[in-house]
């Protein structure tokens, strides 16, 4: 199947997360390689998936699960060799999905070469390509990421008895931008893997490219004016590419990075993501329509994406504190479970694996504007582990069957980078993908229907958004229409039955066709559409004229 | 000369005999019918009584003020007066029912009078008992707003009232019995119209004073004096 | 055969779209156009303060408003529809007004306002009085919080007074209470209270709504089923107490909310009433009540002139009422000159003893019987002020109990009276 060579590919995308890591090992040393995810690429074909979202496989410490990186143009030797990847690489493409690659541009791991040199004395031909200083004190007042292990955002270097700042970890060395040499190498670095045939970069850590004093150092227009760059030169010489921007910021500080279609093609919808949970809770719309309605128009070329969890904590950054506190205490009452603002669990826990309430929160995922990223596991419900350190708990080993090692690898078990989840509920001789495909009704099957019904539109990935108002706050109601077509979504965020009146008057006429059964509902009149849910339950239905 | 007298004497005692056995058996009838209503008169009063004392009718007439007028006159409670009445009034019916068997001509028209002229009586009866309660009732409630409302001469404006419905009651009572009508109505008139003069005339003059403060009170609420605090019961 | 339904279409319609709530406060109103805005505004940040998590409704309750009261009240609806300024808050806040007549009925309201509690399965509930200038959003708190944490059904409030405002609940209520029923509630009749879902939803199936003589005092009326119900009550330090306006022919219709109902309340109360002695105090968070001290001036002249010609006038009726030692006794007061004048605490017990067997038996019409009772009011709230002119809030309270003490030791004065005419 040949990829689709619209240049707005990424409207339709159905994107799936994975680390090459976890998906599966196909030489036995117990990690997952690049060989082993191409293996496994017929059954993401299946699922639906139209891009693969692939995190950080560099040489790295990994100390920061790949996100320090110590060579840009190699991969990490664990999951193969760069061949390997080019084979995946092909091999995707030839079922019709593409590849998207991170691309760390703030900051590389402390053991790259680069910074070696910069470190090694103050006139290295390097030393400019971090940010040097001899005191703490610059740049005071920026807020610190990862509150639960750094203090400051400046790390002391006994090598060159100078202090270098650092957004993240200590040993994550920011690069400095303001040096024409990095911005050059930076893009040469993204030319390597756009030549080979990547699809698309999701650029991490971005907001916080240049820094300047008696600012907080994130968002600054120098940013921009960078990355316009790098957008112009990739819609040159790579036309068909796609830029997603990792920026966890609130709406109106996100919109800038879209530019005017001239900088970032897509961006996380951060603040949306624990809205949804939180509407969930409360049963109460109120939290996922506001944040909506002040979520600012984007240029018609740009896309949101959309998504319920993934590597990192489920931030709770861009909430209020009464909101985090409600979200602390209905989400993560075990304060392991919190960190660093965040709550890290997999979306099954998080939902007490109600299977209701998860075929709710995906019904959102594919129907509320923006392109949905999957995170992996979640399409069969996988469950987490609190007790490995850091956001390990949601990166475990993908469960392939109840056999050895959850079907993942042939190795000793001892010798998983990970160890397998093993509890009666979530462990993989419960939940796997072998048994799901083997049950009718299994989540993995309603999955891929749902994504089914969604490719079959192009009005959730294209279209616009209007929210119905009904008096009953727990029902989220909203028409999504693009050119004569449109689709009615309802969804009852509470787990009770509910009675609905929706004001549907301006599609008189037509006669809704629910779009899972495809079977006909009362046609719209004059009067209040009268519509009865049952718990977590939603409606699609498609608005048809005849 | 002895036998004309004789045959005379036999001939009107046959005559009286003759007009006796005409009328004995009426007679008898009469008495049977007397003895007969006796005891339905007595069964209805006792059968009244019980129902009165049921619906607590002394109590209903002490509210009218009845029981305290009996008590002036020395007679027995309202029940029992009323029961009573019942008694006589059935009573006399049936022996009016008798004495007409006897077929006394100008006493038939009579009796019939009579018993057209009961149910009027009646009528008149039950409008006098409500209207004395009515009476009763408003003067009463006269009386405690004019009290509580600081109205001056409360016991005159209560006596007032009472006085018109009691009158008002009366010729309604005497016009329903048909006594009097004209008179009674002419009566009527004059004195309730006097009353209203009287009251006109006093508001007018002599009780300039009394209507202006009633009518302060009533109406112009703000002047209340300025040395006072107000405070709420509740 | 059809039941009559008081709740309309609409109101229900309504209630469906709020759902099942934690919190539901009930606001009966007509025409407070002029108070109502704030006091929403109060009702709505006190919510959003204290109880932010919460699910909350305020229920309006109107009797045909036409000065726009219903529109303030639902303007302060909290939703997801864009508009210019709305507060910050977690969740939706309904508002809802229902209009059930075109006049006012305080049962009527009230019950609307049960009705809603039940069909939204609130857990705890409140009543606001539309006309209290004092309210602060903090009283939402205090009358919620024993409900939702203590586990209470009816939280009464206590105010802070003058020390001669209020003498009828002082004087009568208060004290009969307390003796009657053994509970010292202070505001048996109270504008602003709280309550369990379970008390509201218990009295609502009472057969207390289709009779004529619950049209007054329905509050009232709720605070005593409380009480012979044995839920657990307690009362709750507010703030200053105040009201609008104040006319001082007040008294008459005070006393027909307050005193008819709780009399009419005797009698089908009596197995409870008749075996209790003494009383027990209410659990009470805060100050059981507060005294302000100002000086005032009272027209004292006209209270005793209104009592005496009210002794004189009313003899007629006095003698229906009242014993004849009790009558006698009070001539005899109301022939004391002003610097005696007295009106002992045994005789005003005595009075208003008597007064509830008469109305019990009906002696007379029984709107006339509480009518009788304002000028013996008057007379005994004279004595009372007399008493504490230049008292301190101690000496108040020392006063008010011995009234009460007085008022219990009494008591089977009254069960005797009470059988024996029977």
């Amino acid at each position: 199947m040949p990829l689709n060579q619209d240049v707005l590919w990424y409207k339709d995308a159905i994107i799936y997360q994975v680390h090459v890591r976890t998906f599966y090992d196909s030489n036995g040393d117990g990690i997952g390689d690049f060989q082993g995810l191409e293996q496994k690429l017929g059954y993401l074909q299946e699922l639906g998936v139209n891009a693969i979202w692939l995190m950080p496989f560099f040489p790295s410490p990994l100390r920061d699960d790949g996100y320090d990186i110590a060579d840009y143009n190699a991969v990490h030797s664990s999951y193969g060799t760069l061949e390997d990847f080019r084979s995946l690489l092909n091999s995707a493409h030839s079922r019709g999905i593409r590849i998207i690659i991170e691309m760390v541009l703030n900051h590389t791991s402390d053991q790259h070469p680069w910074f070696q040199e910069s470190r090694s004395s103050q006139d290295n031909p390097r030393r400019d390509w971090y940010v040097w200083s001899n005191t703490d004190t610059g740049y005071k007042g920026t807020r610190i990421i990862f509150l639960d292990t750094e203090k400051s955002n400046w790390a002391w270097d006994p090598i060159s008895k100078s202090y270098y700042w650092h957004r993240f970890f200590s040993h994550q060395p920011d690069l400095n931008y303001d040096n024409p040499a990095v911005r050059e190498q930076m893009w040469k670095v993204m030319s390597f893997w756009l030549e080979m045939g990547v699809d698309a970069f999701r650029l991490d850590a971005v907001p916080y490219l240049v820094e300047r004093e008696g600012t907080n150092c994130e968002n600054l227009p120098e940013t921009h004016a960078i990355l316009k760059d790098l957008r112009r030169r990739l819609d040159e010489q790579f036309p068909g590419r796609m830029l997603l921007a990792e920026a966890n910021q609130w709406p109106a500080d996100l919109r800038p990075y879209f530019g005017e279609g001239d900088e970032f093609h897509m961006a996380f919808h951060f603040p949306l993501m624990p809205r949804m949970f939180m509407g969930l809770k409360l049963e109460d719309r109120k939290p996922i329509t506001e944040i909506l309605q002040q979520t600012p128009e984007i240029p018609p070329t740009c896309q949101w994406s959309l998504f319920l969890r993934n590597h990192d904590e489920l931030t709770l950054e861009m909430v209020t504190d009464i909101e985090r506190d409600y979200m602390y205490d209905a989400y993560a009452e075990n304060k392991t479970m919190r960190l660093n603002l965040g709550i890290r669990r997999r979306l099954a826990p998080l939902l007490d694996n109600d299977r209701r309430r998860i075929e709710l929160m995906n019904g959102m995922l594919m129907s509320l504007p923006g392109t949905p990223i999957i995170y992996y596991g979640d399409e069969i419900g996988m469950g987490d582990n609190i007790n490995l350190g850091d956001r390990n708990g949601v990166r475990t080993p993908m469960q392939w069957s109840g056999g050895w090692n959850g079907g993942f690898s042939t190795a000793e078990p001892d010798r998983l980078y990970a160890p397998l989840i093993q509890n009666p509920v979530y462990g993989y001789p419960a939940v796997n993908v072998l048994s799901q495909l083997g049950s009718g009704h299994s989540l993995l099957h309603w999955m891929q229907s749902i994504i089914a019904v969604r490719r079959s539109t192009a009005v959730f990935g294209r279209g616009s958004i209007e929210f119905l108002h009904p008096a009953n706050h727990r029902i989220l109601a909203y028409v999504r229409r693009l050119g004569n077509e449109s689709v009615l979504v309802v969804n009852n965020v509470s787990g009770t039955a509910q009675a609905v009146e929706l004001d549907l008057r301006r599609y008189k006429g037509n006669i809704p066709i629910e779009m899972f059964g495809k079977n006909i509902f009362p046609r719209v009149g004059d009067l209040p559409y009268l519509l009865t849910l049952g718990p977590y339950q939603f409606f699609w239905f498609r608005l048809r004229r005849i | 000369m002895r036998e004309m007298i004789i045959s005379e004497l036999s001939q009107a005692m046959h005559e009286l005999a003759r007009g006796f056995a005409h009328y004995l058996p009426r007679l008898i009838v009469m008495l049977i019918l007397a003895l007969a209503g006796w005891a339905v008169a007595y069964v209805v009063k006792v059968v009244l009584r019980s129902i009165l004392r049921l619906i607590q009718f002394d109590r209903l007439s002490e509210n009218a003020g009845a029981a305290q007028l009996l008590n002036k006159a020395a007679l027995p409670s309202a029940t029992e007066v009323v029961s009573r009445f019942v008694f006589w009034v059935v009573l006399l019916g049936f022996v009016l029912l008798g004495v007409s068997v006897l077929g006394i001509l100008g006493l038939q028209e009579q009796i019939g009078k009579f018993f057209f002229f009961l149910p009027r009586l009646f009528v008149a009866m039950f409008i006098l008992f409500f209207g004395l309660l009515a009476a009763s009732f408003f003067s009463r409630a006269a009386l405690l707003a004019a009290v509580n409302a600081n109205v001056p001469s409360p016991r005159v404006i209560s006596l007032a009232i009472r006085s018109i419905i009691i009158v008002f009651v009366l010729s309604i009572v005497f016009e329903e019995l048909g006594i009097a009508e004209q008179t009674m109505l002419v009566a009527f008139g004059i004195g309730f119209g006097a009353v209203m003069l009287g009251l006109a005339i006093a508001f007018g003059i002599g009780g300039r004073d009394l209507a202006q403060r009633f009518l302060e009170q009533r109406f112009v609420r703000a002047k209340k004096d300025e040395n006072e605090d107000e405070f709420s019961p509740l | 055969m059809a039941e009559d339904t008081f709740l309309t279409d609409d109101f229900l319609r309504q209630l469906i779209n709020v759902g099942e709530v934690d919190i539901l406060v009930g606001l009966p109103t007509h025409n407070n156009a002029k108070t109502i805005g704030s006091i929403v505004q109060t009702i709505q940040s006190g919510i959003l303060r204290w109880f932010p998590r919460e699910r909350a409704v305020i229920i309006n309750a109107d009797g045909g408003s036409r000065d726009g009261t219903p529109e303030l009240v639902t303007g302060i609806s909290i939703d997801d529809v864009p508009r210019g300024s709305n507060p910050y808050a977690l969740r939706t806040l309904h508002s809802i007004s229902t209009k059930y007549a075109n006049s006012p009925a305080a049962p009527v309201a009230f019950r609307t306002i049960l009705a809603a509690a039940e069909l939204l399965q609130a857990k705890a509930c409140v009543v606001m009085s539309p006309e209290s200038c004092s309210v602060e959003g903090e009283w939402i708190s205090k009358l919620l919080r024993p409900i939702r944490n203590d586990g209470f059904d009816l939280v009464t409030p206590t105010y802070r007074r003058h020390k001669f405002e209020g003498l009828l609940i002082t004087n009568l209520l208060y004290p009969m209470t307390r003796a009657l029923y053994g509970l010292r509630l202070r505001e048996s009749y109270a504008q602003e209270f709280g309550f369990s879902g379970r008390l509201g939803g218990e009295f609502l199936t009472q057969n207390v709504w289709g009779d004529g003589s619950a049209g007054d005092g329905i509050e009232l009326r709720f605070a005593l089923a409380a009480i012979t119900a044995q839920h657990r009550i307690c009362q709750c330090f507010l703030g200053q107490k105040d009201h609008i306006e104040q006319r001082g022919s007040d008294l008459v219709p005070a006393l027909r909310q307050t005193v008819g109902p709780f009399f009419s309340a005797l009698e089908p109360d009596f197995p409870f009433w008749s075996p209790v002695s003494g009383s027990q105090p209410l659990p009470t968070f805060g100050p059981d009540h507060e005294v302000l001290l100002d000086l005032v001036r009272v027209n004292r002249k006209r209270l005793r002139e209104m009592f005496t010609t009210g002794v004189a006038e009313l003899a007629t009726v006095f003698q229906s009422i009242l014993s004849a030692d009790t009558l006698a006794e009070l001539q005899r007061v109301a022939l004391l000159g002003e610097n005696d004048f007295e009106y002992p605490a045994e005789l005003w017990v005595k009075t208003v003893y008597e007064f509830a067997v008469s109305y019990h038996k009906s002696v007379i019409s029984r709107d006339h019987i509480i009518q009788a009772l304002a000028p013996l009011f008057r007379g005994r709230a004279l004595t009372f002020i007399i008493q504490h002119r230049n008292g301190s809030a101690e000496d108040v309270e020392n006063g008010i109990e011995a009234l009460c003490l007085e008022f219990e030791r009494l008591k089977p004065y009254l069960l005797q009276m009470w059988k024996s005419r029977e």
